[in-house]
């Protein structure tokens, strides 16, 4: 009942589809629509993406988040008569990567349009965009099967990406309209994407794979939050193998789950407006999406659009791009976030989950994989990869937590950690120890820095001896020796064990680390003892 | 050739530059700063600038009520230029408001006339100085300043030189810094140069033609020295040697026979050139330009800046959009609103094909024309070349179709499409980018002054001002 409040439908009894109880649709979604998977939804993504370059697009005026409104404003932000347009080439540089890594066709001349309209947040009465000449085009992103949950693996295909001005943001306060100028004339990206999704987690994939893509190149943060990324999304609704719907836009989306849900929102109005009116098509209309009730609803319809009178900008020179330069900037594009996973999982056979925590503790340089690759060593130790893996993801930043410090590549130096697990792998450290000595260096971590510190010093410092004696393993003739040393210290045990009492095989390995002073392998040596028992 | 007729020397008193609330004057404000000692090469020279260049001493109103009072918080990169070269500065020229207009007539109702100082006798009607930069024209005529900017979007320089009897320089779209100048037609705007003579002329020009990071349009040093190495290699020397001149076919006004005669006797080579696309450069010119205007002046009436009722706020029961269309409709005087309807209509989604582009295409062509005609190469085109296909260095044409017109409401008086009909000789420089100069060419026969025009490739103001300085020659024989 509740979806159908949100279409605005009043009364369920006329709709065929509706069969059963009330109470069967209103908790399973997927059984509201009978037929539902005749129905296909058809996704086009607008996005505008921030460019991180810390000042605006065609003025000095910087664009920090969060300033005392009307401070970073240029005399040309706020368009006073004779001011110009200074192209941020910096700007330039990060769209043509951005391009360049969506696989886009980079325009060997593009140029910068006038988009008219009079609105408060617009002071020169026009956005300064790239109308009839973009600077790419023709790019796609490709979706891997699973990730966000998408069933199928596929492009979404890039139809241009253009540089742009973002507006003032403007808030009606009584009777008044106020304006901030600090966010007008800040770079955009605007790409626009081919309508190639069929599914919310389809275009929520996309966003996201974007997100990772921006900050890698250090292109944009995409921050949704901020605004840094707000997406307008294109659905439409037709049954599999008839032409597609009309489309209807909703705008200025500022999360991946509203997206998701605008979306779902959006195909589930279309489909009971076919249902009920088949003949006639669905109004083309612009929409918002209420974030409490997570519906859409009408802002403007079709027929009230303006008409921008689009004009080249003659202040503004054609960007024309040499093509040397450009094959430079496609060699120097770093590894994107899906490569590395797929590179790591392939090669080391390691999770995807934790190559994707390890992107997530620096997503723009990725000093959490380069950490990983240091600790590994330079062409890759594959016998400690995966055991490298789960000593920094689950033991190192599970200890870590969510206090601080937080992690850093300085906090267990990559060479003190890979010496520490090779020790670990021969046995000549516990785990136990290896715990230790991060739990350590955390702790030291407020006070001093961990930059130079050598694995050596920690163990002197704590106490630890290296096991010279044991061989591979840990479970050699050192081990065996302390098991039966315990055995002889605690025959009661021993006997009781045999009886079939299995609690007191702790009592024994309880003995091991009390005489092995802690550094014994508590999982190994339940095992000797295990063995020496039967 | 020097304005120093009769009726100037009865009015000594307006030597000195002024304002008045009565009496017709060229300025709108006039900079009452006592002028200190300078250096530089500009010392102790005195220059109007037109009321469109921004300038923080004074308030800058384009002539417009909308901008009445506006106080620019920022200083033109030209006018700073002739600051730090010693220039005293010595007022704002009224002119046709935003630039629209060529006689200096489409002024606020509480603005006085600007009457031409060059009439040939006390008992002459009262005759109009040209526009838009008529103000900047007559101040120099007049003698009260040395030299004036003003503005050229389409003759705005050339015309009121011409009808002044001064020389007025269009120099090469993007040779002079725009930064600061308050738009019309941002492809087609130019800070121009008057002065008495060209020697001024060229002395203010060397001045302000430099390179300027705030205006991405404005000419590099490379793209400079380029030009000048061309123009240099292609006809060395200070005289007129070698020259070849074209007569443009398609203009038929006279051009003086004797002036030809005289040019040839230097050395030069006249002959007849055709430019057919001259005659479709009007209606071109027209719609890029009002398309432009319609863009540019979209942000007056936000609100942002300007003129006290521009800043007022919204009456009673009046929406943000309702203040801004009363404030537009108040603030912008009847040709400019002509303008702006007109552009916006140009531009609008049904029109833009057939009238925005039509026109752009018409400047494609006329822009080709030009640089099939000329021997010089285009620096920016063909850099490294220093010889074209074509046949001309220059182009010579009157300046006007007439002597300045009368002002008032006579028979006479240019209104209307007549009015536009003066700017036929003047656009298609405009349009091409390319320098073009207006040099007094003696009188007509009821006494007041002709120009003719020298244009030229692309950066050659050198070869300009040398055909200019043999013209000057000429006329100082007549």
């Amino acid at each position: 009942m509740i979806i159908l409040s949100r279409w605005g439908f009043a009364r369920p009894p006329i709709l065929p589809f509706l069969s059963g109880s009330s109470r069967g649709y209103a908790t399973t979604k997927k059984k509201v629509i009978q037929g539902e998977e005749e129905w296909e939804t058809v996704i086009g993504l607008e996005i505008h993406a921030q460019l991180k370059t810390g000042r605006k697009l065609f003025s000095p005026a910087s664009t920090s988040y969060g300033e005392v409104p009307n401070t970073n404003v240029n005399l040309h932000d706020a368009a006073f008569p004779g001011t110009l347009p200074v192209l941020d080439l910096h700007a330039v540089r990060l769209s043509l990567i951005t391009a360049l890594a969506l696989n886009c066709r980079v325009n060997p001349r593009s140029t910068f349009d006038r988009k008219h309209y009079f609105y408060h947040d617009i002071p020169a009465s026009y956005q300064i965009t790239q109308h009839y000449n973009p600077l790419a085009r023709n790019g796609r992103l490709p979706i891997i099967q699973g990730e966000n949950n998408v069933k199928r693996t596929f492009d979404v295909g890039i139809h241009q990406l253009q540089i742009e001005q973002d507006t003032a943001k403007s808030q009606t306060v009584g009777e008044n309209t106020l304006v901030d100028l600090n966010r007008a004339g800040t770079g955009l990206m605007e790409i626009v994407t081919e309508p190639d999704m069929r599914s919310a987690e389809e275009a929520g994939a996309f966003v996201r794979k974007l997100q990772g893509l921006l900050r890698r190149l250090g292109s944009g943060d995409g921050d949704m939050e901020k605004g840094n990324l707000r997406v307008d999304v294109n659905v439409s609704v037709h049954r599999h193998g008839t032409p597609f719907g009309t489309r209807c836009e909703i705008k200025n989306i500022n999360s991946v789950r509203f997206l998701q849900a605008a979306i779902e929102s959006e195909r589930r109005r279309h489909i009971q407006h076919y249902l009920t009116s088949p003949n006639q098509p669905i109004k083309q209309e612009t929409r918002g999406l209420n974030e409490l009730t997570l519906e859409t609803f009408s802002l403007r319809s079709k027929e009230e659009a303006m008409d921008y009178r689009y004009m080249p900008d003659s202040n503004l020179p054609a960007v024309v791009v040499d093509p040397i330069y450009l094959d430079k900037l496609r060699n120097d594009l770093p590894e994107m976030p899906w490569e590395v996973i797929k590179r790591l999982t392939e090669t080391y056979g390691v999770q995807k989950r934790d190559v994707e925590t390890l992107i997530g503790l620096d997503e723009y340089n990725f000093d959490g994989i380069r950490y990983y690759e240091d600790v590994i060593g330079v062409n890759g130790d594959k016998k400690i990869a995966k055991k490298a893996m789960n000593w920094i993801v689950h033991e190192l930043l599970g200890q870590i937590g969510k206090l601080p410090p937080p992690w850093s590549p300085t906090l267990v130096p990559s060479t003190l950690m890979r010496d520490m697990i090779l020790l670990i792998e021969d046995g000549k450290i516990t785990g136990t120890t290896g715990k230790a000595i991060i739990k350590h260096l955390i702790s030291t971590s407020s006070s001093t820095s961990n930059e130079e510190v050598k694995l050596e010093e920690v163990l002197s410092t704590l106490g630890i001896e290296i096991n010279d004696e044991t061989s591979s393993g840990g479970g050699g003739i050192e081990m065996q020796k302390l098991c039966e040393q315990a055995m002889a210290n605690q025959p009661k045990s021993v006997v009781d064990y045999r009886k079939g009492n299995e609690k007191v095989l702790m009592r024994l390995v309880g003995e091991v680390m009390k005489l092995s002073k802690g550094r014994a392998d508590a999982r190994k040596v339940k095992e000797v003892l295990v063995e020496l028992l039967k | 050739m020097r304005v120093t007729n009769s009726r100037l020397q009865s009015l000594a008193a307006s030597f000195k530059p002024r304002t008045s609330d009565v009496h017709p004057t060229p300025y709108s404000w006039i900079n009452t700063s006592v002028p200190g000692s300078s250096t530089g090469k500009l010392a102790g020279r005195s220059i109007a600038i037109k009321d469109n260049i921004s300038n923080e001493q004074a308030p800058t109103s384009c002539s417009s009520s909308i901008l009445q009072d506006y106080n620019p918080p920022y200083t033109a990169t030209c006018v700073q230029s002739l600051i730090s070269e010693g220039a005293y500065i010595a007022g704002q020229t009224k002119m046709d408001e935003f630039g629209m207009g060529s006689q200096t007539t489409h002024l606020p109702p509480f603005y006085t006339p600007i009457h031409n100082p060059a009439s040939p006798s006390p008992d002459e009607s009262l005759r109009s100085a040209g526009g838009s930069s008529g103000g900047s024209a007559a101040a120099v005529a007049e003698g009260s300043s040395w030299a004036a900017l003003g503005t050229d979007t389409g003759g705005s320089v050339r015309l009121p030189a011409s009808y002044c009897g001064v020389v007025g320089l269009k120099p090469s779209y993007g040779m002079i810094s725009r930064r600061g100048v308050i738009a019309y037609a941002d492809s087609l705007d130019c800070v121009g140069v008057l002065g008495r003579n060209i020697d001024t002329v060229e002395q203010v020009f060397n001045v302000i033609s430099q390179p300027d990071e705030g205006d991405m349009t404005c000419a590099s040093s490379a793209t400079r020295s380029i030009a000048s190495q061309i123009s240099q290699q292609h006809i060395p020397g200070n005289g007129i040697e070698g020259f070849r001149i074209g007569i443009p076919r398609a203009i038929t006004q006279n051009v003086p026979p004797s002036l030809l005669d005289y040019l040839k006797g230097r050395g030069a080579k006249v002959d007849e050139v055709s430019l057919p696309s001259i005659n479709r450069a009007l209606p071109a010119y027209y719609v890029l330009a009002s398309a432009e205007a319609s863009s540019n002046l979209g942000r007056f009436g936000g609100g942002w800046f300007g003129s006290p009722l521009e800043r007022e706020d919204a009456r009673e029961g009046e929406s943000g959009e309702e203040r801004r269309k009363r404030i537009r409709t108040e603030g912008f005087g009847r040709e400019v609103k002509k303008r702006i309807l007109a552009g916006t209509w140009a531009l609008s989604a049904d029109e833009f094909n057939n009238t925005y582009l039509k026109a752009l295409h018409l400047r494609q062509l006329l822009r080709r024309e030009y640089q099939t005609l000329f021997r010089i190469p285009h620096p920016l085109s063909s850099p490294g070349r220093i010889s074209n296909d074509g046949v001309v260095d220059m182009i010579l044409h009157p300046t006007a179709i007439r002597t300045a017109p009368i002002l008032g409401k006579g028979k006479e008086a240019a209104k209307g499409s007549n009015e536009y009909q003066q700017d036929l000789l003047t656009v298609p420089a405009s349009l091409a980018g390319l320098p073009c100069m207006s040099v007094p060419s003696g009188k007509g026969s009821d006494g007041w002054p002709l120009g003719v025009s020298l244009t030229s490739q692309w950066g050659m103001e050198g070869l300009v001002f040398r055909l200019g300085r043999a013209v000057e020659e000429w006329a100082r024989g007549l």
